[in-house]
């Protein structure tokens, strides 16, 4: 655990220069104060320079990315600059320590006031503790404007436990629920091709054509997340493959088993890139920025990788391809935001802890964590135009913009399922990717394999239901259509 | 004490000899107190937890509060993962115990003879990766074996030896043995240093005794080498048992268990359930519960060999 008081020592140049160049940015309003109906000015609901805020307050965080305890130690300076009279000390845990270190702080009732929660398990965990506090009095609607519209829903926004505002996110939320098709254009114009795939038929074309071209040193694709390829025919719920239309298991669905047929059969033809069944996380964009290979399907922070590793590759950016006979579903957005923030129910300086939460749910610090670490922060327009002037963060923008889905999300809609949920979010027996994975690399039919973890979920389900008899209801949302975003 | 009565009084300012025992025995305590202190707080201590850890629904945050008994137990004896674990740790324990055992016994033969010029620059050309670090080893191992581009493949390729390239680390087939070749690589180096001490024990005199007597080479080493440097022998097969049914790291580093766990070891599949962030809450309890079961059928299996090789011993000294 490292601590800091006060200001900090030994900004990189940049971090100084991004601070300075904040300061000037807030020179003209207040971080606490004042505030208008522009939401780009900066957050700002109550106190203000002068305007009585004093005293000390902790924030427990955790310096992660590289460089953000420099970062974050900047900003808090910023902070206190705008309120003469306050103190932010700052306690850095390492982040699989932080959740530890929390619980013990306040064991010892030495809580800190402001604190990272690192997601919806833990908020919920501390929540029930009695140790979070409601954040209602920052809503406004200067607030909300910070915010995508209809993003702070308390039943989807993800910040919320039984209708109140108990934190405030970081990373914008749809980040993580983006799936894209990478693909090199150079390679698809050598192949003759001029655009990407956009069904699994043409996707399966052009794999083939361009690995039975490449000559054993180029590949035309990977299947390294081929539950993306799912994510289009099949509303699931997250972990245990539940069709939260019907509240069944359903991993042995007919369109399921067609997905992870197209990449069982590219398998057994030779298609897919060798190798891939044993490689980390990073190995995909380094084939790719190599040019090695042609497609595959990533998540968002691949993009800026490979552009690091290839700055001057040709990367286009697509939708994930969807069966010839029309997408069936979408990727999910379970909550709108991830949750991160969170305020002490237990600080001895209330005043001064909101005034902290405001700033950190500021556009100014959104856009100041964009401009440092280059992550879309959860206000969108901190960031959104400087984004859209940048190719492949425009390209990352389009697909979100089209491929997203609110769906219903048990796990905050349905209060009594949690003992369930984590039952079966914590088996690694249940997990699909384990299926399909057998099945893509064995060369066997997926379907039993996807029916016997159906029937052990089905199980499990039936174990719950003898504690909680309206389980089965509580997992399912009949009136949902899985092509329309969930209302509530 | 009649002792006392019966000691005589020592000479002033010499201590008595009862006197300086004590003494010797309180520094003796005094400088095992770090020590003690030490393998409490990080060997005793976490073993014991983990014990009592293993009978909760614990996911690491906060203090166990779930107790439900002998459920992580029942639920990883159960589960066709663990067995497949526990399975493949086995495998690297034979790999070690029938394969690096003797051919380092053999090489350490040749390297233990004076006439082998250059032999120090062997042993440490051997030691080497003993040193290195695994993780870096994993990496380029990883890249030496890749199907597209690797070293080896290209080789294999360009001297016609196969027609296409082989998948060694993804292949669940051959990523196992893959594994237990590099892991054998790897600790090979220690297992010929235990040897080459081992082989030094063995008294010259016997073998220009044996020499004079007309022994061939055959004779000395089935006559004298093996029976003189079994008693080592027995604790180097119980330190190269150990070691490598712990292997973790180099799994980790090179295949994460996979492709579809068929490198899947208990210590990957232990960090798995404990660490791992797919998983959606860790289950500290489940993955101590397998740790302890781990232990346990360890200290079976190695206390198993013991009176086998006790019991060889005695044959041998017969």
């Amino acid at each position: 655990m490292t601590t800091t008081r006060g200001s900090s020592r030994g900004f990189s140049r940049r971090s100084v220069l991004l601070g300075a160049g904040a300061v000037m940015a807030t020179a003209g309003c207040n971080l606490v104060g004042g505030g208008g109906d522009d939401p780009t000015d900066a957050g700002s609901t109550s106190g203000g320079e002068g305007g009585g805020l004093s005293g000390e307050i902790t924030v427990a965080l955790v310096p992660d990315p590289p460089g953000a305890s420099e970062f974050y130690r900047a900003q808090f300076d910023l902070f206190q600059e705008a309120n003469p009279g306050v103190t932010v000390n700052i306690i850095e845990n390492p982040a699989d320590q932080q959740l530890n270190a929390l619980e013990l702080m306040f064991q010892q009732g030495e809580g800190p006031d402001v604190m990272r929660v690192q997601g919806g398990a833990a908020l919920t965990r501390f929540y029930d503790r009695g140790w979070v506090a409601s954040l209602d009095d920052l809503v406004n609607d200067d607030f909300t404007a910070r915010f995508p519209e209809g993003s702070l829903e308390p039943t989807s926004s993800g910040l919320h436990r039984e209708g109140k505002l108990v934190s405030i996110p970081l990373v914008w939320g749809d980040w993580g629920y983006t799936h894209l098709w990478l693909y090199n254009t150079d390679i698809l114009a050598e192949n003759g091709y001029d655009g990407p795939p956009e069904t699994w038929e043409e996707m399966v074309e052009m794999a083939t054509t361009i690995t039975e071209n490449g000559g054993g040193s180029v590949f035309g694709v990977a299947p390294v997340a081929p539950q993306y390829f799912i994510e289009v025919v099949q509303p699931f719920a997250q972990k245990p493959g539940v069709n939260v239309t019907t509240g069944e298991p359903d991993l042995a669905n007919p369109n399921v088993v067609a997905a992870v047929e197209v990449w069982r059969q590219l398998q057994a033809n030779g298609v897919n890139m060798p190798g891939w069944e044993s490689w980390d996380g990073g190995r995909p964009f380094t084939e790719f920025a190599a040019g090695r290979l042609a497609m595959y399907p990533t998540a968002t922070w691949h993009v800026a990788e490979v552009r690091k590793l290839a700055p001057d590759i040709g990367m286009g950016i697509a939708p994930i391809p969807v069966p010839e006979s029309g997408r069936l579903a979408y990727a999910a957005r379970s909550a709108a935001h991830q949750p991160i923030w969170s305020m002490s129910a237990e600080s001895a300086n209330t005043d001064l802890a909101l005034a902290a939460m405001d700033f950190l749910g500021s556009v100014d610090f959104y856009k100041a964590y964009y401009e440092e670490f280059g992550s879309f922060t959860a206000s969108q327009v901190a960031w959104e135009d400087q984004a859209q002037e940048n190719e492949d963060q425009a390209g990352i923008l389009a697909v979100a913009a089209t491929d997203i889905r609110t769906a219903p999300n048990p796990e905050l809609l349905a209060q009594g399922a949690e003992a369930f949920w984590a039952d079966a979010g914590g088996n690694a027996d249940l997990d699909v990717k384990n299926a399909y994975l057998e099945s893509i690399v064995s060369n066997v039919d997926y379907e039993p394999l996807a029916a016997a973890i159906d029937t052990q979920v089905e199980a499990l389900i039936v174990q719950y239901e003898a504690e909680n008899a309206d389980l089965r209801s509580q997992l399912t949302f009949a009136d949902w259509d899985p092509l329309e975003d969930y209302t509530a | 004490m009649t002792t006392a009565a019966i000691t005589a009084p020592s000479k002033p300012g010499v201590p008595s000899k009862s006197r300086a025992r004590r003494q010797a025995v309180l520094w003796g305590w005094l400088f095992l107190v770090p020590l003690v202190v030490l393998f409490t707080a990080f060997s005793l201590w976490p073993i014991v937890a983990s014990w009592a850890y293993a009978f909760f629904d614990w996911d690491g945050v906060g203090p166990p509060e779930v107790f439900i008994g002998l459920d992580n137990f029942r639920e990883a004896l159960n589960s066709t993962s663990f067995w497949n674990a526990f399975w493949n740790s086995f495998l690297f324990s034979l790999g070690a115990l029938f394969i690096e055992l003797p051919a380092a016994l053999c090489l350490a033969m040749l390297l233990n003879n004076v006439l082998l010029r250059g032999r120090n620059i062997y042993r440490l050309a051997i030691f080497l990766p003993v040193v290195s670090t695994t993780a870096v080893i994993g990496l380029v191992i990883a890249v030496l074996l890749a199907p597209v581009g690797g070293v080896v493949n290209e080789v294999l390729l360009g001297i016609g030896l196969v027609d296409r390239p082989i998948n060694f680390l993804g292949d669940p087939n051959v990523a196992l043995p893959t594994l237990v070749v590099v892991d054998i690589w790897k600790g090979f180096g220690i297992t010929l240093i235990y040897w080459l001490a081992a082989l030094q024990t063995v008294p010259k005199d016997l073998y220009e005794a044996a020499k004079l007597d007309g022994a061939g080479a055959r004779q000395q080493l089935a006559n004298i080498t093996i029976p003189v440097i079994m008693p080592i022998a027995v604790v180097v097969l119980l330190l190269t048992f150990q070691r490598s049914l712990n292997t973790f790291d180099l799994v980790q580093a090179v295949t994460g268990g996979g492709p579809i766990f068929s490198t899947d070891v208990l210590p990957t599949y232990i960090y798995r359930y404990a660490f791992d962030a797919n998983i959606a809450a860790p289950r500290y309890g489940f993955a101590c519960a397998v740790g302890v079961i781990f232990g346990v059928f360890t200290l079976i299996i190695t206390l198993l060999q013991g009176p086998l090789l006790a019991g060889r011993l005695k044959r041998t000294a017969a």
